[in-house]
């Protein structure tokens, strides 16, 4: 197809009354092709594998991170038992005062205290 | 693992690419991967930048495969996922030549011509690279659907999730735009 016939079928071709597969068609027949390069299949699949590589080291880090929050929170929940038990044996209550320090210091006392009277 | 996929459904493929066979991915690629290459470099050109745009639709492909629920082919969903992609480029490449260049649409757009079996059918990828490439990108994914895939108006508006009377008048603005830029050339 010289240039000029080419044009003209290229403008043709958007037609809405042109048979689009036939012209796709004719355009393929003409040379005009797209594809990728060779080895284009392998790359993606290499990328695919590497990437899959990826997904299982992020997925491996993931489960190692939750072991760890495990072992943690176990030790941490061990030690708030431990401390609250320390409070009450030494307190002889769980109140807020005894959180403070102050579980067995009266209002009375700490007035005086502060005011000197 | 199987040998060969050339003659296996669709369906099959899907199932075996999912639970990892690598020979079925691989047949789904031989398959589209000249529908893809349609699509992005009658988008972008034929570039390398198009290459990797093509390796992406694929590897995004692989990954949303579990979410394929087989309600519309695999043909039409991995060219959704060309589209979206390509699309995303020609945005990104906007933003960034808008940023750093005042030159039109047509920087967005490369290609290299490949070897040809002959000097004329060089000349007519060429032409029609070139026509693609002074093309606004807004119109160049109807041409292409139209023009390259083979697609009608109704399978474009259908792809493209667009009205039928969008689709039509931008192909017809499209013809006007081609129909200056081919005088040119």
């Amino acid at each position: 197809m010289k240039p000029s016939e080419l044009k003209k079928f290229i403008i043709g071709s958007l037609d809405e009354n042109t048979d689009p597969q036939l012209s796709a068609k004719r355009l393929v027949e003409e040379g005009v092709l797209f594809d990728f390069s060779k080895g284009f299949s392998d790359k993606v699949l290499n990328k695919i594998m590497s990437g899959t590589d990826a997904v299982t080291r992020e997925i491996e880090f993931t489960r190692s991170m939750r072991f760890a929050f495990n072992r943690v929170a176990l030790t941490g929940v061990a030690a708030i038992v431990l401390l609250l038990l320390s409070i009450f044996l030494a307190e002889g209550s769980l109140s807020f005062n005894s959180f403070l320090g102050i579980g067995d210091t009266y209002d009375e006392g700490i007035i005086s205290m502060l005011t000197g009277k | 693992m199987k040998e060969s996929y050339r003659q296996t459904d669709e369906n099959e493929l899907v199932r075996a690419s999912i639970a990892g066979d690598k020979l079925a991915f691989g047949e789904i690629m031989e398959r589209y991967r000249k529908m893809v290459a349609r699509i992005v470099k009658g988008m972008l050109g034929d570039s390398v930048y198009a290459e990797d745009i093509g390796q992406e639709v694929f590897i995004k492909l692989y990954h949303s495969l579990p979410e394929f629920r087989g309600e519309a082919k695999l043909s039409t969903y991995i060219q959704k996922i060309a589209i979206n992609l390509t699309l995303n480029e020609i945005k990104r490449r906007k933003r960034f030549f808008s940023m750093f260049s005042q030159k039109g649409n047509s920087e967005m757009y490369e290609y290299e011509i490949a070897d040809f079996e002959s000097e004329e059918k060089r000349d007519a990828s060429e032409l029609v690279n070139k026509a693609l490439k002074e093309l606004d990108p807004k119109f160049r994914i109807i041409v292409a659907m139209r023009m390259l895939q083979g697609y009608s108006t109704k399978e474009t508006a259908e792809i493209l999730d667009l009205p039928l009377g969008t689709v039509l008048s931008r192909l017809s603005r499209a013809q006007e735009q081609l129909k200056e830029i081919l005088k040119k050339l």
